[in-house]
Order: C-alpha cells, then structure tokens, then sequence
C-alpha cells in the first residue's frame, strides 16, 4: 500500500479525504498549506503520491506551485489535484504534464479510483 | 523614284496632320504677331469654337477677348521671347464658354524658312484633376479632424507598416512627437512594447489579404503610464479610385475593463470554492454516516452524493455557458451529454449522447432544475435502457408555440418491456415529477413505440422577457 500526503487547507474537507484513502489501504500524511507540505517533502519520509487542493488560503494557484516545488524534490512523486473551480486554459498550463485531477465534491469512490488510477499509473 | 519621294512627302504631311487631329490636347499655333495660324479640333471642341472664329484672329481678341488672360500674356510676351519652350504653366480663368477652367500649356517655338518664327501651344484642361485633388486634400483634412476627435489613440500606416499619421490621443498617450512617430514602424516606437511577433504576422495579413486584426491583447510596462493593457484593432482603408491602401490602427486602452473582470473573475472562483467546499464537506459528511450505516442503506447515500456532485457540475456548467445573464440551452444540453458521458459512460462505452437543440436561452434561476431534470431522465436511459451496454440517448429541445419542448428518447429496451431491465427507480420518477412541477410544466404522454423510451416534457418559455433583468437580479 502506498503512503499518500494530502494538503487541504479545510480541516474538515482534510480529515474526510484521510478517512477516504485509508480506507482504501493506504496509509496518509497532512498538511495544510505550501509550506507544511514542502517541509514533510524534504524529510527522509517516504512519500508515493501527492493530492493537493490547487485553492490553498489566499494562494490561488498554491497547488500547482506545491506540485512544481514537489516535482523538483522528487521527480518520481505521482500528483493528483483536487479543486471544485472550472479548469481554464490559463490553470492547465500550470499543472504538470501526465498528472490527474478530480474534480470538487467528490466522493468516497471516485478519490479513491482517482487515487488507485494515479498509483497504476 | 521621283513619286516615290514625293509620295513619302505626301504621306508625312497627312500623318503629322492626322496626329495633331488626334492629339486630345487643344493645339494651337501662333504667328510671331500672335495671330492664330490654325487650331485643332480638340482645342474647337474643349472651347466651343470653329475654324471659322479662331484663323487669322489674334490670340486676346479669340472668343469675345475671353483669352485676354494676365497669366497667358505673361507666358507669351515674358516668357517665351526668352525661352524655346515652356511646360507646365498653369493658367486658371473663368471663361464665359466653358466657365472656371484649369489650364496647364506647354509652349514650343517653331522655326520654318520664311515666316518668322511660330509658337505652338498645347493646351490642356486639367480642372477635373484639380478638382479631384483639391476634394482628396479636403477629405484627408477632414479624415485627420476625425482622427484627431477619436479618443482612442489610433495611426495611419503605409503599406510598408511607417506611420503616416497619428492622432493627437496617440501622440498625448504615449507621450511623443509627430516628428517621433512619422515614417517610423509601430515596432520601432517606446520601448519596442508593440514588437510583437504575432501581431506583426497579423498585421502583414490585413492589406494584401484584407484581413483585419480584431482585439489583438498586449499587457506590458509603459513609460509614464505604468503597466496597462491594449486592444489592437486594424483594418484596411482605401478611397475609391485610389489604388494605394492605407492601414487603420486603434488602440483601445482596456486596463480598467480588464481589471474589472479580472476582479470578477477572482471573487467567482472564491465563490465557486467556497460553495464546493461546502457541497464537499456535505459529500464528506454522508460518506462518514455511510461508513457507519448497514449496507441495504449504502446505495441510497451513494445515490445521494451522486446528485449533490450533479448539482456542483450544473453550477460549472452554467458559469461556461451563460452569456451574462442567461444560460443558452443548446450549449447547456451539449455540456450536460459531454459530462454525463465522461462520469457515467467513459470512452469505451457502447452508449452515446446526442443533442439537438434550438438555440434557446433560460435564465439562470431555472438552469439548475432544468439541468437535473435532464440529469435525472438521461441517468434513467444509461441505467435501465441498455442491458446489453449499446445504444443511443438523443437530448432534443426545441420551441413549440410559445413552450420549450425537451425531449429525451432512447433506443433501449423500452418500458413496456416488464421482463427488461429497465424498470426506473421510484425516487427518480419522483424527482423529474419535481423538477417538472417546479418549471412549470408537464409530461407529454408519448405514444407507443416501437423501441426504446421517449420521455417528453413541455415547459414555459424559460426566455427571460425584455426588460426584466432586475427581476432576474433580484
């Protein structure tokens, strides 16, 4: 089973997603914004994938950023974003290429598809 | 030999008349006195004269001493004396033949054995062409004047992209000269911010292929004025007659307009996120009770986020689709079959979607019912229709008198078929009743088909009517 980090700014909405994925097996870790991810990001910690909401606080694009500074710490992380705004051009551009995305609200069922797709992948 | 020579004679001769008859100036030739020797018939023609009138008179007493003209005695008693030919001397008369005139005269003295010495004049009327050039300069004069009124800043360019002519909101704008701008290409100006490779491909385009450039965006740093934001708009001009064309360039200053939708567009996102975080924290809350729920229960929660998620998409939906302040219902249908078929059906599905739709538009508060009654009634096709995984959903809405028809037909198993599986859940049945009700509509009794089911609905017009957008609003 894979280790997942969630970052999700509500603490509602985080703990859920927690609850969702380890019920599917998996074990996770959290954070609620950029920087809390980045520090669990540099540590030894073994980390598969990252589910990061792309709306965190007052970053609007705090996700992406997130994924991108991820990416470069660990090239082989597999990145699912979460957000429940419309997906303009302007935000495809800055996802990483061959990532996934779900869509907000979702359910128990389609994050953990979602999150059984990523790690297939 | 002798005939020959003197035939070659005779032949000069008529060839030099015949070309002066055929000259179109007026010709005339005068003796050193200034007595006419002999005129063409264009020069009879262009004032009205004959043959008769014009030999053997004298220049200034021709016509009633219309030609007794200041400018024409300075030409022959100044001029000519001292030169062998003059060209080009413009002669502007009003005469009371032919009325205001414009002449241009080309002077030759010819010298022939015998009789002193003649001077042939060549007489051209060039009043239309004046004329003409006297209207094209009053038009440019007056084309600047609107150039100059227009309050966005615009230029003029030449086919080779130098600007000919600058309004002065240009010039104020972007603070230079007429001197800085003249001659110079649109690339060359400030700080090369309109050195745009793709609007320099646009602009090549607009006068061979008369393809105007419409709202070209720049957003960079001006000197002066800070960032700021320009639509470009070019288009070709011409004037009739005139094979040189000319190129239009507006810039719309539009920074205020898009900080506007810029802030619009960040407060629907914080909006948008808030309200799916909430539908998400909902989604949340029922997938924790359905942890703890015995299973028979499952599927009715598992249905229920299924509906709240329909809901968080119809909201996308009518943001992509609305036109201000209504949704358009063919576009609307379209997104609803596109979505439905990625969440339920996937690529490798055997069922598809298609939409016919008028182009009809509803106001937003009636999408969301609209939309789940369409979810609603296309879910119960891909669920119950198609025990074997193949076959065919239509979206159709159209306008019927003064209702909005919507239908929805499938070529499944048909409901009629008790042993098939298509027996619809109560509570779906109940929702499209719902849903109906709250539109304001009712189910058409569909007849028997042979196949398949046709579900169809007839609604009020959903059109917001003129002149009610506060209604709306409110």
């Amino acid at each position: 089973m894979a280790v997942v980090l969630i970052v999700v700014d509500d603490v509602f909405i985080r703990e859920i997603a927690e609850m969702m994925i380890q019920d599917a097996g998996h074990q996770t870790l959290s954070a609620s914004d950029v920087d809390e991810a980045l520090l669990l990001l540099r540590s030894p910690q073994h980390i598969d994938a990252l589910f990061t909401d792309i709306y965190l606080k007052v970053a609007v694009h705090g996700g992406c950023d997130l994924a991108h500074a991820a990416i470069a710490l660990r090239p082989k992380l597999r990145v699912l974003y979460t957000t429940g705004n419309s997906i303009t051009e302007k935000m495809k551009a800055l996802l990483i290429e061959g990532t996934h995305f779900l869509r907000k609200p979702y359910t128990q069922n389609q994050l953990q598809n979602s999150v059984r797709d990523l790690l297939a992948a | 030999m002798s005939e020959i020579v003197i035939g070659k004679k005779a032949v000069s001769g008529i060839a030099a008349s015949e070309i002066v008859e055929t000259v179109p100036s007026a010709l005339i030739i005068l003796d050193k006195n200034l007595n006419i020797t002999s005129a063409n018939r264009a020069f009879y023609q262009t004032f009205r004269t004959s043959a008769d009138e014009t030999e053997g008179c004298h220049i200034y007493d021709l016509g009633n001493r219309q030609w007794d003209i200041p400018a024409l005695r300075t030409l022959l008693e100044s001029v000519i004396p001292h030169r062998a030919s003059v060209e080009g001397f413009e002669v502007e008369h009003d005469f009371p033949t032919i009325g205001r005139r414009t002449m241009l005269v080309n002077a030759r003295k010819i010298f022939r054995p015998g009789d002193g010495g003649s001077i042939l004049l060549a007489i051209e009327d060039v009043s239309e062409e004046r004329a003409a050039r006297a209207e094209s300069k009053r038009n440019w004069q007056l084309t600047q004047s609107i150039v100059d009124t227009v309050r966005d800043p615009l230029v003029v360019l030449e086919n080779d992209m130098t600007i000919v002519t600058a309004s002065k909101a240009f010039l104020t704008m972007f603070g230079v000269t007429e001197e800085e701008t003249h001659g110079r290409r649109v690339s060359e100006l400030g700080q090369h911010q309109w050195d745009v490779p793709a609007l320099r491909h646009l602009m090549e385009k607009v006068l061979p292929e008369n393809k105007p450039i419409e709202s070209f965006e720049i957003e960079d740093n001006f000197p002066g004025l800070g960032r700021r934001v320009f639509n470009l708009n070019a288009r070709k001009i011409s004037q009739p007659g005139n094979h040189a064309h000319r190129m239009l360039l507006v810039f719309e200053d539009i920074t205020d307009r898009k900080q506007r939708e810029r802030d619009a567009l960040s407060l629907t996102n914080e909006i948008s996120h808030r309200i799916k975080n909430n539908l998400q924290v909902i989604v949340g809350l029922i997938a924790y009770e359905a942890k703890w729920t015995a299973a028979p229960c499952v599927q009715g929660y598992k249905a229920m986020q299924a509906r709240i998620g329909a809901i968080a998409q119809l909201y996308d939906l009518i943001s992509q689709t609305s036109r201000g302040r209504t949704v358009a219902v063919d576009a609307y249908l379209r997104e609803i079959a596109k979505t439905m078929s990625a969440s339920l059906l996937g690529n490798m599905s055997g069922i598809d979607i298609e939409v016919k739709g008028d182009p009809l538009e509803i106001d937003p508060d009636r999408a969301v019912p609209f939309g789940l009654l369409v979810n609603e009634l296309a879910t119960n096709a891909i669920k119950h229709a198609f025990p074997h995984g193949t076959g065919h959903i239509m979206l159709c809405v159209e306008q019927v008198g003064d209702q909005i028809e919507l239908t929805v037909v499938d070529d499944g198993v048909g409901m009629k078929d008790k042993g098939s599986a298509k027996v619809p859940e109560k509570r779906g049945s109940d929702y499209v009743a719902i849903f109906v009700r709250q539109l304001g509509g009712t189910i058409v009794p569909s007849g028997s088909e042979a196949t398949g089911t046709t579900v169809r609905v007839r609604l009020p017009l959903l059109l917001v009517p003129p002149g009610s957008a506060e209604r709306v609003a409110a």
